[in-house]
Protein backbone atom coordinates (compact mmCIF):
# COMPACT_ATOMS: atom_id res chain seq x y z
CA UNK A 1 0.00 0.00 0.00
CA UNK A 2 1.29 3.47 -0.92
CA UNK A 3 2.39 5.64 1.99
CA UNK A 4 0.27 8.69 2.77
CA UNK A 5 3.33 10.62 3.83
CA UNK A 6 6.89 9.61 3.12
CA UNK A 7 10.19 11.25 3.94
CA UNK A 8 13.05 9.79 1.96
CA UNK A 9 16.58 10.54 3.23
CA UNK A 10 15.72 14.17 3.87
CA UNK A 11 18.33 16.60 5.06
CA UNK A 12 17.59 20.21 5.84
CA UNK A 13 20.29 22.70 6.65
CA UNK A 14 19.83 26.31 7.63
CA UNK A 15 22.63 28.58 6.51
CA UNK A 16 23.30 31.91 8.09
CA UNK A 17 25.93 34.58 7.69
CA UNK A 18 28.91 34.16 8.04
CA UNK A 19 29.05 30.59 6.85
CA UNK A 20 27.28 29.04 9.84
CA UNK A 21 25.20 25.97 9.19
CA UNK A 22 22.59 24.27 11.36
CA UNK A 23 21.44 20.81 10.34
CA UNK A 24 17.79 20.57 11.43
CA UNK A 25 17.16 17.20 9.76
CA UNK A 26 19.79 14.62 9.01
CA UNK A 27 19.07 11.89 6.46
CA UNK A 28 15.58 11.50 7.83
CA UNK A 29 13.33 8.75 6.47
CA UNK A 30 9.83 7.83 7.61
CA UNK A 31 6.66 6.28 6.20
CA UNK A 32 3.16 7.00 7.42
CA UNK A 33 0.62 4.40 6.36
CA UNK A 34 -3.02 5.13 5.50
CA UNK A 35 -5.58 5.01 8.30
CA UNK A 36 -3.20 5.31 11.24
CA UNK A 37 -2.60 7.93 13.87
CA UNK A 38 1.13 8.54 13.85
CA UNK A 39 2.77 10.25 16.81
CA UNK A 40 5.78 12.39 16.00
CA UNK A 41 7.80 13.07 19.13
CA UNK A 42 10.99 14.83 20.01
CA UNK A 43 12.46 17.44 22.35
CA UNK A 44 12.35 21.13 21.45
CA UNK A 45 14.55 21.84 18.45
CA UNK A 46 14.63 18.20 17.38
CA UNK A 47 13.41 19.10 13.87
CA UNK A 48 9.74 18.07 14.09
CA UNK A 49 8.31 21.33 12.78
CA UNK A 50 10.98 21.45 10.07
CA UNK A 51 9.92 17.99 8.87
CA UNK A 52 6.27 19.07 8.85
CA UNK A 53 7.04 22.30 7.02
CA UNK A 54 9.00 20.37 4.40
CA UNK A 55 6.05 18.02 3.92
CA UNK A 56 3.70 20.99 3.49
CA UNK A 57 6.01 22.60 0.94
CA UNK A 58 6.78 25.64 3.09
CA UNK A 59 10.47 24.81 2.76
CA UNK A 60 12.73 23.04 0.30
CA UNK A 61 14.97 20.22 1.46
CA UNK A 62 18.74 20.57 1.17
CA UNK A 63 18.93 16.91 0.12
CA UNK A 64 16.48 14.07 -0.28
CA UNK A 65 12.83 14.06 -1.22
CA UNK A 66 9.42 13.02 -0.03
CA UNK A 67 5.83 12.48 -1.06
CA UNK A 68 2.55 13.73 0.31
CA UNK A 69 -0.45 11.65 -0.78
CA UNK A 70 1.64 10.21 -3.60
CA UNK A 71 2.85 13.58 -4.94
CA UNK A 72 6.21 15.27 -4.37
CA UNK A 73 6.27 17.78 -1.52
CA UNK A 74 5.07 21.26 -2.45
CA UNK A 75 2.23 20.37 -4.84
CA UNK A 76 -0.90 22.47 -4.29
CA UNK A 77 -3.11 19.66 -5.62
CA UNK A 78 -1.93 17.33 -2.83
CA UNK A 79 -2.50 19.99 -0.17
CA UNK A 80 -6.18 20.15 -1.19
CA UNK A 81 -6.58 16.76 0.54
CA UNK A 82 -4.58 17.73 3.62
CA UNK A 83 -5.65 19.57 6.76
CA UNK A 84 -2.84 21.40 8.51
CA UNK A 85 -2.64 23.03 11.91
CA UNK A 86 0.52 25.00 12.72
CA UNK A 87 2.12 25.05 16.15
CA UNK A 88 1.47 28.76 16.67
CA UNK A 89 -1.95 29.32 15.21
CA UNK A 90 -2.12 32.63 13.31
CA UNK A 91 -5.36 33.49 11.58
CA UNK A 92 -6.97 36.60 10.12
CA UNK A 93 -9.11 38.61 12.48
CA UNK A 94 -12.67 38.12 11.33
CA UNK A 95 -15.77 36.25 12.39
CA UNK A 96 -15.06 32.56 12.99
CA UNK A 97 -17.68 31.42 10.49
CA UNK A 98 -16.44 33.78 7.76
CA UNK A 99 -12.87 32.80 8.42
CA UNK A 100 -13.68 29.14 7.90
CA UNK A 101 -15.54 29.97 4.70
CA UNK A 102 -12.45 31.87 3.51
CA UNK A 103 -10.15 28.89 4.11
CA UNK A 104 -12.67 26.48 2.59
CA UNK A 105 -13.02 28.69 -0.49
CA UNK A 106 -9.22 28.73 -0.88
CA UNK A 107 -9.50 24.96 -1.20
CA UNK A 108 -12.13 25.28 -3.92
CA UNK A 109 -15.21 24.74 -1.76
CA UNK A 110 -18.31 26.83 -2.46
CA UNK A 111 -22.03 27.27 -1.93
CA UNK A 112 -24.18 25.43 0.57
CA UNK A 113 -21.59 22.67 1.03
CA UNK A 114 -19.13 25.22 2.36
CA UNK A 115 -21.72 26.88 4.60
CA UNK A 116 -22.84 23.57 6.07
CA UNK A 117 -19.32 22.33 6.52
CA UNK A 118 -18.28 25.57 8.30
CA UNK A 119 -21.17 25.11 10.74
CA UNK A 120 -20.35 21.46 11.24
CA UNK A 121 -16.65 21.89 11.98
CA UNK A 122 -17.40 24.71 14.42
CA UNK A 123 -19.74 22.30 16.17
CA UNK A 124 -17.07 19.59 16.11
CA UNK A 125 -14.59 21.82 17.94
CA UNK A 126 -17.25 23.18 20.30
CA UNK A 127 -17.31 26.73 18.96
CA UNK A 128 -20.72 26.85 17.25
CA UNK A 129 -21.94 29.40 19.77
CA UNK A 130 -18.96 31.64 18.97
CA UNK A 131 -19.50 31.49 15.20
CA UNK A 132 -20.33 35.19 14.91
CA UNK A 133 -17.49 36.38 17.16
CA UNK A 134 -14.30 37.87 15.80
CA UNK A 135 -11.37 35.48 16.07
CA UNK A 136 -9.16 38.38 17.18
CA UNK A 137 -10.98 38.38 20.51
CA UNK A 138 -10.57 34.65 21.10
CA UNK A 139 -8.42 33.14 23.86
CA UNK A 140 -5.41 31.03 22.83
CA UNK A 141 -7.32 27.82 23.41
CA UNK A 142 -10.26 28.98 21.32
CA UNK A 143 -7.86 30.10 18.60
CA UNK A 144 -6.34 26.64 18.57
CA UNK A 145 -9.81 25.15 18.17
CA UNK A 146 -10.60 27.48 15.24
CA UNK A 147 -7.26 26.44 13.78
CA UNK A 148 -8.31 22.82 14.06
CA UNK A 149 -11.65 23.69 12.47
CA UNK A 150 -9.94 25.28 9.45
CA UNK A 151 -7.79 22.15 9.11
CA UNK A 152 -10.95 20.02 9.06
CA UNK A 153 -12.99 22.29 6.77
CA UNK A 154 -12.57 20.26 3.57
CA UNK A 155 -12.87 16.85 5.26
CA UNK A 156 -9.22 16.03 4.49
CA UNK A 157 -7.76 12.55 3.98
CA UNK A 158 -4.66 13.45 5.96
CA UNK A 159 -4.45 15.66 9.01
CA UNK A 160 -1.05 17.11 9.92
CA UNK A 161 -1.28 18.59 13.38
CA UNK A 162 1.61 20.36 15.10
CA UNK A 163 0.88 20.52 18.85
CA UNK A 164 -2.92 20.62 18.42
CA UNK A 165 -3.76 20.49 22.13
CA UNK A 166 -0.97 22.53 23.73
CA UNK A 167 -3.26 25.45 24.67
CA UNK A 168 -6.38 23.45 25.46
CA UNK A 169 -7.96 22.76 28.84
CA UNK A 170 -8.41 19.10 29.90
CA UNK A 171 -12.02 18.80 28.69
CA UNK A 172 -11.17 20.30 25.29
CA UNK A 173 -8.21 17.90 25.08
CA UNK A 174 -10.54 14.94 25.63
CA UNK A 175 -12.85 16.32 22.92
CA UNK A 176 -9.95 16.65 20.46
CA UNK A 177 -8.76 13.14 21.32
CA UNK A 178 -12.22 11.77 20.57
CA UNK A 179 -12.31 13.75 17.36
CA UNK A 180 -9.01 12.21 16.26
CA UNK A 181 -10.19 8.70 17.07
CA UNK A 182 -13.41 9.32 15.14
CA UNK A 183 -11.40 10.61 12.18
CA UNK A 184 -9.29 7.45 12.24
CA UNK A 185 -12.36 5.22 12.27
CA UNK A 186 -13.59 7.20 9.24
CA UNK A 187 -10.40 6.09 7.45
CA UNK A 188 -8.41 9.32 7.82
CA UNK A 189 -4.70 9.41 8.53
CA UNK A 190 -3.37 11.65 11.26
CA UNK A 191 0.21 12.81 11.67
CA UNK A 192 0.41 14.23 15.16
CA UNK A 193 3.35 16.11 16.57
CA UNK A 194 3.05 16.62 20.31
CA UNK A 195 4.89 17.01 23.58
CA UNK A 196 1.95 15.60 25.52
CA UNK A 197 3.19 12.02 25.67
CA UNK A 198 0.21 10.70 27.63
CA UNK A 199 -2.07 11.93 24.83
CA UNK A 200 0.11 10.36 22.18
CA UNK A 201 0.18 7.10 24.13
CA UNK A 202 -3.60 7.04 24.25
CA UNK A 203 -4.35 7.70 20.58
CA UNK A 204 -1.36 6.83 18.42
CA UNK A 205 -0.95 3.52 16.59
CA UNK A 206 2.70 4.18 15.84
CA UNK A 207 5.23 6.67 17.09
CA UNK A 208 8.60 7.99 15.99
CA UNK A 209 11.08 9.89 18.14
CA UNK A 210 13.27 12.50 16.52
CA UNK A 211 16.38 13.82 18.25
CA UNK A 212 18.87 16.33 16.86
CA UNK A 213 17.33 15.84 13.43
CA UNK A 214 17.77 12.07 13.46
CA UNK A 215 15.19 9.36 13.89
CA UNK A 216 16.15 7.51 17.07
CA UNK A 217 13.14 5.28 17.62
CA UNK A 218 10.10 4.17 15.68
CA UNK A 219 7.54 1.43 16.12
CA UNK A 220 4.04 0.43 17.17
CA UNK A 221 3.06 2.10 20.44
CA UNK A 222 1.93 -1.17 21.99
CA UNK A 223 5.16 -2.95 21.04
CA UNK A 224 7.32 -0.15 22.44
CA UNK A 225 5.41 -0.13 25.70
CA UNK A 226 5.60 -3.92 26.02
CA UNK A 227 9.31 -4.17 25.19
CA UNK A 228 11.55 -4.60 28.22
CA UNK A 229 8.57 -5.30 30.47
CA UNK A 230 9.42 -5.19 34.15
CA UNK A 231 7.87 -6.64 37.28
CA UNK A 232 7.67 -4.86 40.60
CA UNK A 233 8.25 -7.23 43.46
CA UNK A 234 7.51 -6.83 47.18
CA UNK A 235 8.96 -9.45 49.54
CA UNK A 236 9.70 -9.90 53.24
CA UNK A 237 11.91 -12.05 55.42
CA UNK A 238 15.06 -11.43 53.37
CA UNK A 239 17.78 -8.77 53.49
CA UNK A 240 17.53 -5.91 50.96
CA UNK A 241 21.18 -6.32 49.98
CA UNK A 242 20.37 -9.62 48.31
CA UNK A 243 18.90 -7.92 45.21
CA UNK A 244 20.43 -4.93 43.41
CA UNK A 245 18.30 -1.82 43.65
CA UNK A 246 16.07 -3.21 46.41
CA UNK A 247 14.72 -0.68 48.92
CA UNK A 248 13.65 -1.67 52.44
CA UNK A 249 10.60 0.06 53.88
CA UNK A 250 7.97 -0.85 56.52
CA UNK A 251 9.40 -4.35 56.98
CA UNK A 252 9.32 -5.27 53.30
CA UNK A 253 11.70 -4.81 50.40
CA UNK A 254 10.73 -3.48 46.96
CA UNK A 255 12.61 -3.93 43.72
CA UNK A 256 12.11 -4.32 39.99
CA UNK A 257 13.19 -7.24 37.85
CA UNK A 258 12.91 -8.08 34.14
CA UNK A 259 9.87 -10.25 33.39
CA UNK A 260 12.19 -12.99 32.17
CA UNK A 261 13.80 -13.25 35.64
CA UNK A 262 10.48 -13.90 37.39
CA UNK A 263 10.94 -17.61 38.18
CA UNK A 264 14.62 -17.37 39.16
CA UNK A 265 13.96 -14.44 41.51
CA UNK A 266 10.98 -16.16 43.17
CA UNK A 267 13.04 -19.30 43.73
CA UNK A 268 15.90 -17.24 45.17
CA UNK A 269 13.54 -15.59 47.68
CA UNK A 270 12.01 -18.91 48.71
CA UNK A 271 15.43 -20.56 49.05
CA UNK A 272 16.35 -17.88 51.61
CA UNK A 273 13.07 -18.60 53.48
CA UNK A 274 11.64 -15.28 52.31
CA UNK A 275 8.03 -14.63 51.32
CA UNK A 276 6.69 -12.88 48.22
CA UNK A 277 4.03 -10.31 49.22
CA UNK A 278 3.20 -9.17 45.67
CA UNK A 279 4.54 -9.36 42.15
CA UNK A 280 2.95 -6.92 39.65
CA UNK A 281 3.80 -5.94 36.10
CA UNK A 282 5.37 -2.50 36.05
CA UNK A 283 4.06 -0.67 32.96
CA UNK A 284 6.47 1.53 31.05
CA UNK A 285 5.08 4.78 29.81
CA UNK A 286 5.87 6.52 26.56
CA UNK A 287 7.60 9.12 28.71
CA UNK A 288 10.03 6.45 30.00
CA UNK A 289 10.76 5.33 26.46
CA UNK A 290 11.15 8.91 25.25
CA UNK A 291 13.62 9.79 28.01
CA UNK A 292 15.48 6.53 27.49
CA UNK A 293 15.97 6.90 23.74
CA UNK A 294 16.81 10.59 23.83
CA UNK A 295 19.39 10.17 26.61
CA UNK A 296 20.92 7.21 24.77
CA UNK A 297 21.13 9.34 21.64
CA UNK A 298 22.77 12.11 23.66
CA UNK A 299 25.36 9.64 24.99
CA UNK A 300 26.10 8.39 21.45
CA UNK A 301 26.47 11.98 20.26
CA UNK A 302 28.97 12.68 23.04
CA UNK A 303 30.98 9.55 22.21
CA UNK A 304 31.14 10.62 18.55
CA UNK B 1 -8.57 32.17 -10.32
CA UNK B 2 -10.80 32.01 -7.24
CA UNK B 3 -7.91 31.81 -4.73
CA UNK B 4 -6.29 34.81 -6.47
CA UNK B 5 -9.43 36.92 -6.02
CA UNK B 6 -9.86 35.74 -2.42
CA UNK B 7 -6.26 36.62 -1.53
CA UNK B 8 -6.57 40.00 -3.26
CA UNK B 9 -9.81 40.91 -1.47
CA UNK B 10 -8.31 39.70 1.79
CA UNK B 11 -5.25 41.90 1.18
CA UNK B 12 -7.46 44.96 0.66
CA UNK B 13 -9.38 44.09 3.81
CA UNK B 14 -6.17 43.78 5.81
CA UNK B 15 -4.95 47.14 4.43
CA UNK B 16 -8.26 48.92 4.98
CA UNK B 17 -6.84 51.49 7.40
CA UNK B 18 -3.98 52.72 5.17
CA UNK B 19 -6.45 52.83 2.27
CA UNK B 20 -8.84 54.83 4.43
CA UNK B 21 -6.08 57.30 5.30
CA UNK B 22 -5.26 57.63 1.58
CA UNK B 23 -8.89 58.33 0.82
CA UNK B 24 -8.80 61.21 3.30
CA UNK B 25 -6.51 63.02 0.85
CA UNK B 26 -9.10 62.56 -1.86
CA UNK B 27 -11.66 64.01 0.53
CA UNK B 28 -9.31 66.96 1.04
CA UNK B 29 -9.36 67.59 -2.71
CA UNK B 30 -13.16 67.44 -2.71
CA UNK B 31 -13.22 69.86 0.23
CA UNK B 32 -10.90 72.27 -1.62
CA UNK B 33 -13.21 72.03 -4.63
CA UNK B 34 -16.06 73.12 -2.41
CA UNK B 35 -14.35 76.09 -0.78
CA UNK B 36 -12.16 77.35 -3.65
CA UNK B 37 -13.33 79.97 -6.05
CA UNK B 38 -12.72 77.70 -9.01
CA UNK B 39 -11.90 80.18 -11.85
CA UNK B 40 -9.24 81.89 -9.70
CA UNK B 41 -7.80 78.90 -7.87
CA UNK B 42 -7.84 76.34 -10.66
CA UNK B 43 -4.04 76.05 -10.86
CA UNK B 44 -3.91 75.41 -7.12
CA UNK B 45 -6.55 72.73 -7.50
CA UNK B 46 -4.55 71.05 -10.26
CA UNK B 47 -1.43 71.20 -8.10
CA UNK B 48 -3.21 69.48 -5.19
CA UNK B 49 -4.71 66.94 -7.60
CA UNK B 50 -1.25 66.04 -8.95
CA UNK B 51 0.22 65.85 -5.48
CA UNK B 52 -2.55 63.58 -4.20
CA UNK B 53 -2.20 61.44 -7.34
CA UNK B 54 1.51 60.81 -6.81
CA UNK B 55 0.87 59.47 -3.28
CA UNK B 56 -0.70 56.42 -4.91
CA UNK B 57 2.62 55.39 -6.48
CA UNK B 58 4.46 55.80 -3.17
CA UNK B 59 1.83 53.76 -1.33
CA UNK B 60 1.86 51.04 -3.97
CA UNK B 61 5.59 50.56 -3.25
CA UNK B 62 4.90 50.31 0.47
CA UNK B 63 1.95 47.96 -0.10
CA UNK B 64 3.98 45.71 -2.41
CA UNK B 65 7.16 45.85 -0.35
CA UNK B 66 5.56 44.86 2.93
CA UNK B 67 2.86 42.39 1.86
CA UNK B 68 4.89 39.16 2.07
CA UNK B 69 6.90 40.32 5.07
CA UNK B 70 3.77 41.09 7.12
CA UNK B 71 2.20 37.76 6.26
CA UNK B 72 5.35 35.82 7.08
CA UNK B 73 5.97 37.71 10.28
CA UNK B 74 2.44 37.10 11.53
CA UNK B 75 2.69 33.49 10.26
CA UNK B 76 -0.73 33.84 8.64
CA UNK B 77 0.84 32.86 5.34
CA UNK B 78 1.13 29.25 6.59
CA UNK B 79 -2.62 28.67 6.88
CA UNK B 80 -3.13 30.12 3.38
CA UNK B 81 -0.35 28.18 1.66
CA UNK B 82 -1.41 25.01 3.51
CA UNK B 83 -4.51 25.04 1.29
CA UNK B 84 -4.60 24.26 -2.42
CA UNK B 85 -2.90 27.55 -3.26
CA UNK B 86 0.24 27.53 -5.40
CA UNK B 87 2.88 30.15 -4.65
CA UNK B 88 2.35 31.84 -8.02
CA UNK B 89 -1.35 32.11 -7.24
CA UNK B 90 -0.49 33.63 -3.89
CA UNK B 91 1.73 36.25 -5.54
CA UNK B 92 -0.91 36.94 -8.20
CA UNK B 93 -3.36 37.55 -5.38
CA UNK B 94 -1.00 40.07 -3.81
CA UNK B 95 -0.35 41.85 -7.15
CA UNK B 96 -4.09 41.97 -7.76
CA UNK B 97 -4.64 43.14 -4.16
CA UNK B 98 -2.12 46.00 -4.50
CA UNK B 99 -3.74 46.96 -7.83
CA UNK B 100 -7.20 46.77 -6.27
CA UNK B 101 -6.16 48.97 -3.33
CA UNK B 102 -4.63 51.54 -5.70
CA UNK B 103 -7.63 51.13 -8.03
CA UNK B 104 -9.99 52.15 -5.23
CA UNK B 105 -7.84 55.22 -4.66
CA UNK B 106 -7.56 56.09 -8.37
CA UNK B 107 -11.30 55.61 -8.87
CA UNK B 108 -12.13 57.91 -5.94
CA UNK B 109 -9.58 60.44 -7.15
CA UNK B 110 -11.00 60.17 -10.68
CA UNK B 111 -14.50 60.98 -9.45
CA UNK B 112 -13.32 63.86 -7.26
CA UNK B 113 -10.87 65.13 -9.89
CA UNK B 114 -13.35 65.06 -12.75
CA UNK B 115 -15.77 67.04 -10.57
CA UNK B 116 -13.36 69.64 -9.16
CA UNK B 117 -11.18 70.04 -12.25
CA UNK B 118 -14.22 69.69 -14.53
CA UNK B 119 -15.66 72.81 -12.90
CA UNK B 120 -12.45 74.62 -13.83
CA UNK B 121 -12.72 73.55 -17.45
CA UNK B 122 -10.43 70.52 -17.50
CA UNK B 123 -11.71 67.71 -19.78
CA UNK B 124 -13.18 64.96 -17.55
CA UNK B 125 -12.16 62.20 -19.97
CA UNK B 126 -8.57 63.33 -19.63
CA UNK B 127 -8.82 62.93 -15.85
CA UNK B 128 -9.81 59.29 -16.34
CA UNK B 129 -6.93 58.75 -18.76
CA UNK B 130 -4.55 60.18 -16.15
CA UNK B 131 -6.04 57.82 -13.57
CA UNK B 132 -5.43 54.92 -15.95
CA UNK B 133 -1.77 56.02 -16.26
CA UNK B 134 -1.54 56.30 -12.49
CA UNK B 135 -3.06 52.86 -11.92
CA UNK B 136 -0.66 51.28 -14.44
CA UNK B 137 2.27 53.01 -12.70
CA UNK B 138 1.03 51.79 -9.28
CA UNK B 139 0.60 48.24 -10.52
CA UNK B 140 4.11 48.09 -11.96
CA UNK B 141 5.74 49.84 -8.97
CA UNK B 142 3.88 47.55 -6.53
CA UNK B 143 4.91 44.43 -8.45
CA UNK B 144 8.57 45.50 -8.59
CA UNK B 145 8.46 46.11 -4.82
CA UNK B 146 6.78 42.73 -4.33
CA UNK B 147 9.50 41.06 -6.39
CA UNK B 148 12.21 42.59 -4.18
CA UNK B 149 10.25 41.72 -1.03
CA UNK B 150 10.47 38.01 -1.86
CA UNK B 151 14.08 38.16 -0.64
CA UNK B 152 14.50 41.55 1.08
CA UNK B 153 12.84 43.16 4.07
CA UNK B 154 10.35 46.01 3.38
CA UNK B 155 12.89 48.77 4.00
CA UNK B 156 15.44 47.41 1.54
CA UNK B 157 12.81 46.35 -0.97
CA UNK B 158 11.40 49.90 -1.00
CA UNK B 159 14.95 51.23 -1.47
CA UNK B 160 15.74 48.76 -4.23
CA UNK B 161 12.46 49.57 -5.98
CA UNK B 162 13.11 53.30 -5.77
CA UNK B 163 16.57 52.75 -7.21
CA UNK B 164 15.37 50.50 -10.05
CA UNK B 165 12.54 52.86 -10.97
CA UNK B 166 14.80 55.87 -10.58
CA UNK B 167 17.45 54.73 -13.08
CA UNK B 168 15.20 55.13 -16.18
CA UNK B 169 13.94 58.42 -14.72
CA UNK B 170 17.46 59.82 -14.45
CA UNK B 171 18.39 58.40 -17.88
CA UNK B 172 15.35 59.98 -19.50
CA UNK B 173 16.27 63.37 -18.08
CA UNK B 174 19.96 63.20 -18.91
CA UNK B 175 20.17 61.04 -22.04
CA UNK B 176 16.93 60.65 -23.94
CA UNK B 177 13.23 60.60 -23.00
CA UNK B 178 13.01 57.14 -24.57
CA UNK B 179 14.84 55.72 -21.56
CA UNK B 180 11.76 56.58 -19.49
CA UNK B 181 9.91 53.74 -21.21
CA UNK B 182 12.38 51.15 -19.96
CA UNK B 183 10.37 50.96 -16.75
CA UNK B 184 7.53 53.36 -17.47
CA UNK B 185 6.60 54.23 -13.88
CA UNK B 186 8.39 57.55 -14.20
CA UNK B 187 7.02 58.39 -17.65
CA UNK B 188 3.46 57.49 -16.55
CA UNK B 189 3.76 59.57 -13.38
CA UNK B 190 5.28 62.39 -15.41
CA UNK B 191 2.25 62.31 -17.70
CA UNK B 192 0.14 63.11 -14.63
CA UNK B 193 2.59 65.67 -13.24
CA UNK B 194 3.17 67.57 -16.49
CA UNK B 195 -0.46 68.00 -17.39
CA UNK B 196 -1.80 71.59 -17.34
CA UNK B 197 -5.07 73.30 -18.17
CA UNK B 198 -3.46 74.66 -21.32
CA UNK B 199 -2.01 71.30 -22.42
CA UNK B 200 -3.93 68.40 -20.88
CA UNK B 201 -1.73 66.08 -22.96
CA UNK B 202 -2.51 63.59 -25.69
CA UNK B 203 -3.92 60.17 -24.91
CA UNK B 204 -1.10 57.68 -25.55
CA UNK B 205 -1.82 54.15 -24.43
CA UNK B 206 1.56 52.66 -25.29
CA UNK B 207 3.22 53.28 -21.87
CA UNK B 208 0.10 51.95 -20.14
CA UNK B 209 0.19 48.76 -22.20
CA UNK B 210 3.97 48.53 -21.71
CA UNK B 211 3.50 48.83 -17.92
CA UNK B 212 0.98 45.95 -17.99
CA UNK B 213 3.49 43.83 -19.92
CA UNK B 214 6.31 44.60 -17.50
CA UNK B 215 4.04 43.88 -14.55
CA UNK B 216 3.62 40.37 -15.96
CA UNK B 217 7.38 40.07 -16.37
CA UNK B 218 8.12 41.13 -12.78
CA UNK B 219 5.33 38.89 -11.48
CA UNK B 220 6.99 35.99 -13.30
CA UNK B 221 10.38 36.86 -11.80
CA UNK B 222 8.84 37.21 -8.34
CA UNK B 223 7.12 33.83 -8.71
CA UNK B 224 10.40 32.14 -9.72
CA UNK B 225 12.21 33.58 -6.70
CA UNK B 226 9.35 33.03 -4.26
CA UNK B 227 9.04 29.35 -5.24
CA UNK B 228 12.54 28.85 -3.75
CA UNK B 229 12.01 30.77 -0.53
CA UNK B 230 11.62 28.95 2.81
CA UNK B 231 8.55 30.77 4.04
CA UNK B 232 8.37 29.06 7.42
CA UNK B 233 11.71 30.52 8.51
CA UNK B 234 11.41 33.51 10.86
CA UNK B 235 11.81 36.76 8.92
CA UNK B 236 13.46 38.77 11.72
Amino acid sequence: MAAVLEFDCLTKEYHSFPGRCLRALDNFSLRVEPGEIFGFLGPNGAGKSTAIHLAMGFMRPTRGSGTLLGQPFGQAAARRRVGFLAENVALYHRRAERLLRFYGALNGMAGSRLDQRAQKVLEMVGLHEQAKRNVGRFSRGMLQRVGLAQALIDDPELLILDEPTSALDPSARVAVRELLLKARSAGKTIFLSSHLLSEVEMVCDRVAVLHHGKLVCTGRTTDLLAAGEQLELVARGIPAGLFPGAVAENGVIRFSIPASAQRATAEAIWSKSGEIVSMNPRRRSLEDIFLEVTSEADKEDKVQ
Amino acid sequence: MKPVVLIAVNFVREQRWPIFVLLLWVLLLAFLGLITEVPRGRDDLLFVFKQVAVYAVVFSIFFGGSAIYNERRSRRILAVLAKAVAREQYLSGLVFGVTLACGIYCFSLGITGSWTLGQAGFPALQVWFLMMCLLAACMLAGTVALMFSTFLNPFFSAGATAFLLGVPAVASRTLSTHWGYLLPVYSLTATVLKTTFDSPGSVTWLPVAWAFGETLLFWFLAARIFSRVDIAVAVE
